[in-house]
């Protein structure tokens, strides 16, 4: 019999809410009240995470977010800041129990794990994704997915942005650089170091389409079955009192 | 307030704002795009350094004391890596 795993897909929420929901889905599975769990998300609007140990004020450019409508949070998981593109970028996360047999104490295994199911994926599609430690995974040398993991309560709890499409020039408008000066030539020198779905194929891969390389992806590489489920009543609840509480309060956003 | 970033041979970048006193660390704040699990601990990691002499062995070997105590793990820096970024912030003229 094939383990079976929840699938969710909550689609397009506020980068608080999206925040709030897995913190609450892992607090849900650390009570046993939910099985192992994968989730996808986005961002309405767009947003940018940063990591639990950034300071706001050093990575985002505040005022040109809040000019163009986009929001910033912090992440409960160790890391860099990320942009979340509405039209370009999915998110998954993965909750699951840390006795289970895919979860080893090394860290940096369980990255190698976790991210297996995603390579997969990107595979399934014809891109020739590889793990490259810490917390990427490249093509051709090239990042194309920055994953992050934290570990509390019994549950190891992993997520991460898949670059479907990227914007640079956005993106290093709303993440700070060191200066205006070398903004362009930054600009330049990440072109180099980071790719997209569709910068590699040369063509656009809809939401769909990927999550479904995705799932087969997870299936495979974690011998699991994936399960359309829905979200309990108890994380809505919680992700709710937590997205109100912390994720959208200054005191977390720019406690560092 | 001191400041200075130092890149982690993890590949993390980690950034160090201080004050001195005395060739003493009076206040600090460590942030960065490492890993470091509590990640809750990291206020407590701070804590353990305020007094410290900057010193890189000595910091380092804090830094190392308080990883065992607290049974923290870090990925993609090192203690060495955030005492030689403390350092290279305390260097300069306080």
């Amino acid at each position: 019999m094939v383990e079976e795993w929840r699938l969710l897909d909550t689609g397009l929420r506020d980068a608080y809410y999206n925040m709030a929901l897995d913190e609450a889905i892992a607090i849900a599975r650390s009570k046993k009240l939910v099985p192992n769990t994968i989730r996808f998300f986005r961002w309405e609007p767009s947003a940018v995470s940063i990591g639990y140990f950034q300071s706001m004020e050093e990575e985002v450019d505040i005022e040109t977010c809040n000019k163009l409508g986009i929001q910033y949070v912090r992440r409960r998981t160790g890391g860099g800041a990320v942009y979340h593109d509405r039209d370009g970028e999915l998110t998954y996360s993965i909750v699951v129990d840390e006795g289970h047999q895919l979860i080893s104490r090394d860290l940096q295994k369980t990255y190698e794990v976790l991210c297996s199911g995603l390579v997969k994926g990107l595979r399934v599609l014809g891109v020739p994704a590889e793990f490259r430690p810490i917390n990427d995974i490249v093509v051709e040398g090239k990042k194309i997915s920055g994953n992050a993991q934290t570990r509390s309560m019994g549950v190891v709890h992993q997520h991460g942005t898949i670059l479907r499409d990227v914007n640079l020039k956005l993106m290093f408008t709303v993440l700070k650089v060191p200066s205006e000066k070398i903004r362009d030539k930054m600009i330049k020198s990440v072109e180099e170091r980071v790719t997209s779905i569709k910068k590699y194929l040369g063509r656009e891969i809809s939401f769909d389409e990927l999550k479904s390389a995705l799932i087969r992806g997870f299936e495979e590489a974690f011998n699991i079955k994936l399960v359309p489920g829905e979200v309990t009543e108890f994380e809505e609840k919680l992700a709710t009192k937590l997205r109100d509480e912390k994720y959208s309060t200054r005191e977390w956003n720019f406690r560092r | 307030m001191l400041r200075a970033e130092y890149k982690a041979e993890g590949g993390k970048l980690i950034k160090v704002q201080l004050s001195k006193e005395d060739n003493r660390i009076g206040f600090i704040k460590i942030t960065g795009d490492f890993f470091m699990h509590p990640e809750e601990l990291i206020e407590d990691l701070e804590k353990s350094l305020v007094g410290c002499v900057i010193n890189e062995n000595i910091i380092a070997e804090t830094i190392r004391r308080f990883v065992e105590d607290r049974g923290v793990i870090l990925l993609g820096a090192t203690p060495e890596d955030f005492a030689k970024c403390i350092v290279k912030a305390g260097g300069g003229s306080g």
